[in-house]
């Protein structure tokens, strides 16, 4: 489902983000990815969005190979990689049913289908009864179950998340994850890029640790690894 | 694009002027002055341009014969000025036609006096031609032509007014077509900052829309739709705004003026005006929108 060939990324100066590294996630599994801040994870989710060119390697995500795809065709690409980060990025000017049915419009779905699957992903995230309220009337809990929505309501093969817990209580974190833990029981392939060792240790998925840009464990079930 | 997404992207549009509301007017207010002030030049040529025409009409030269000429002569002479590619019309006016219409003229309630000249006509070497040509700017050459004619005696052109008109007129046209041109690059300017307005305050949402798989066409298609928009409604206030004044002046004009009730009644209605004023406006209000709004997204879009 991904594959990374020895991929590098080096901004203008010093030393790379991503250090050479080699990486494959099957379909369907739940990855961790974690480490200090600096370690190269984030700029490892803007790769895979292709926010952002390697300098080197080969990225492949869902059979597409990313260096060699052409502008046009990242709009479609996109469309199969959902995507949730620590800031939520909702429109706080729209309410909660709103912003979910925004990604169906973005990809262009038509009404009738987006007043169908809309309030099928509210419930699913257990917000079905909010969908009139604004982003700002909400928890930060509730805020990032908007995203979680927005992110799989055009069903993903992928979901990456950056910190999503980053601004959210325990309890809030958890349920969060669980959320995410139930959307890959359904069959989607979750990376989630995150620094709470709590979580982590309690889920006891596969965990991938980075360092300086390489990684430094990479191990089935395991748990946070301290640097 | 499919269709319902042209409907969500034109909703968006309507939705990006009311959100930057005070840019939005402002553009607007620029693209009303811009139009109606290509509206009223545009009436006014298209006045003066039919006063040229009905001048053109009636303004002719008259050509006026030696003493003792013959009226094969004459005939000759008709048929010369006839063979001229810029003439269109010739009327022959005889002595005794001529005196009678004098007549007619200046002694309407005194015959008596006219018929103590009994059947000497005092106006015996007045036979002419009247020569109207198609364009006033030729009538010069058909008088020099006219000449150097055997047995012409006296060539008469009476286009003073007329040649103040058309320099005026040339004068005019240069003269608005310069401020259009200036008024038009300001409104262009105008909607392209409104549109990048709109683009700063939804950078946020620009970016999430990239980032869920929105094609460029459908981040873009809200913002040229604004432009576009905003360019109508500027063209379709002035030109309401014209269509009612421009009834209310020629009424004006026919009504308080009865002087100038005979000049009024022969321009050009507003329906005739309007009839090339409207779409004109309207298409130049969405070329100045769609051309503003496509630079800014050209140069600020990035997608």
């Amino acid at each position: 489902m991904i594959d990374l060939d020895r991929v590098s990324k080096s901004y203008e100066k010093g030393q790379p983000a991503v250090d050479e590294i080699s990486l494959h996630v099957d379909k369907g599994e739940f990855v961790f990815v974690v480490g200090e801040s600096g370690s190269g994870k984030s700029t490892l989710i803007r790769l895979l969005l292709k926010e952002l060119e390697p300098t080197h390697g080969i990225i492949t995500v869902n059979g597409h190979v990313l260096n060699t795809m052409k502008p046009k065709a990242v709009p479609a690409y996109r469309r199969e990689v959902g995507v949730v980060f620590q800031d939520f990025r909702l429109l706080n000017d729209r309410n909660v049913y709103e912003n979910v049915a925004f990604a169906q419009h973005v990809i262009e779905h038509a009404g009738r289908n987006i007043r169908k699957r809309v309030p099928e992903v509210l419930r699913m995230v257990g917000l079905a009864e909010k969908y009139k309220s604004l982003p700002l009337q909400l928890s930060g809990g509730e805020q990032q179950r908007v995203a979680v929505a927005r992110a799989i309501v055009n069903r993903p093969q992928i979901l990456l998340a950056d910190e999503p817990t980053g601004n959210l209580d325990p309890r809030n974190s958890y349920e969060i994850m669980k959320l995410l833990e139930t959307i890959n029981e359904r069959g989607t392939t979750v990376l989630v890029v995150t620094h709470n060792k709590e979580l982590v240790n309690r889920f006891q998925k596969r965990v991938i640790t980075m360092r300086r840009g390489v990684i430094a464990h990479d191990q089935e079930e395991g748990g946070y690894i301290e640097a | 694009m499919k269709l319902s997404s042209l409907g969500y992207n034109i909703k968006q549009g309507f939705k990006n002027i009311w959100r930057n509301r005070m840019f939005s007017v402002a553009s607007i207010a620029t693209m009303t002055a811009c139009i109606f002030l290509f509206g009223v030049f545009f009436s006014i040529l298209m006045n003066v341009n039919y006063m040229i025409k009905s001048l053109e009409e009636e303004v002719g030269v008259t050509v006026l014969f030696n003493e003792g000429v013959t009226q094969d002569q004459i005939d000759k002479i008709g048929e010369e000025i006839k063979s001229q590619a810029e003439v269109t019309k010739v009327t022959f006016k005889s002595a005794d036609e001529a005196w009678a219409e004098f007549q007619k003229e200046y002694f309407p309630d005194n015959p008596e006096m006219a018929k103590s000249f009994a059947d000497d006509n005092p106006l015996a070497n007045s036979a002419s031609y009247t020569v109207q040509v198609d364009k006033i700017e030729d009538q010069d050459k058909v008088v020099s032509f006219i000449k150097t004619l055997d047995g012409v005696r006296q060539v008469n052109q009476s286009s003073g007014a007329t040649s103040t008109l058309i320099s005026f007129n040339s004068l005019f046209t240069y003269v608005s077509i310069a401020i259009i041109l200036i008024l038009l690059v300001v409104a262009v300017f105008l909607i392209a900052n409104t549109v990048n307005v709109g683009i700063s305050v939804r950078r946020n949402e620009i970016a999430i829309m990239k980032l869920i798989g929105a094609t460029d066409s459908f981040v873009r298609a809200p913002f040229i739709v604004e432009g576009i928009l905003l360019g109508i409604i500027g063209a379709a206030i002035p030109l309401a705004i014209l269509y009612f004044t421009y009834n209310w002046l020629i009424n004006a004009l026919l009504t308080k003026f009865g002087v100038l009730s005979s000049m009024a009644a022969s321009l050009p209605n507003v329906n005739v005006v309007f009839r090339v004023l409207l779409p004109v406006g309207l298409l130049l209000g969405l070329g100045i929108g769609l051309l503003g709004s496509a630079i800014t997204v050209r140069k600020h879009l990035k997608v």
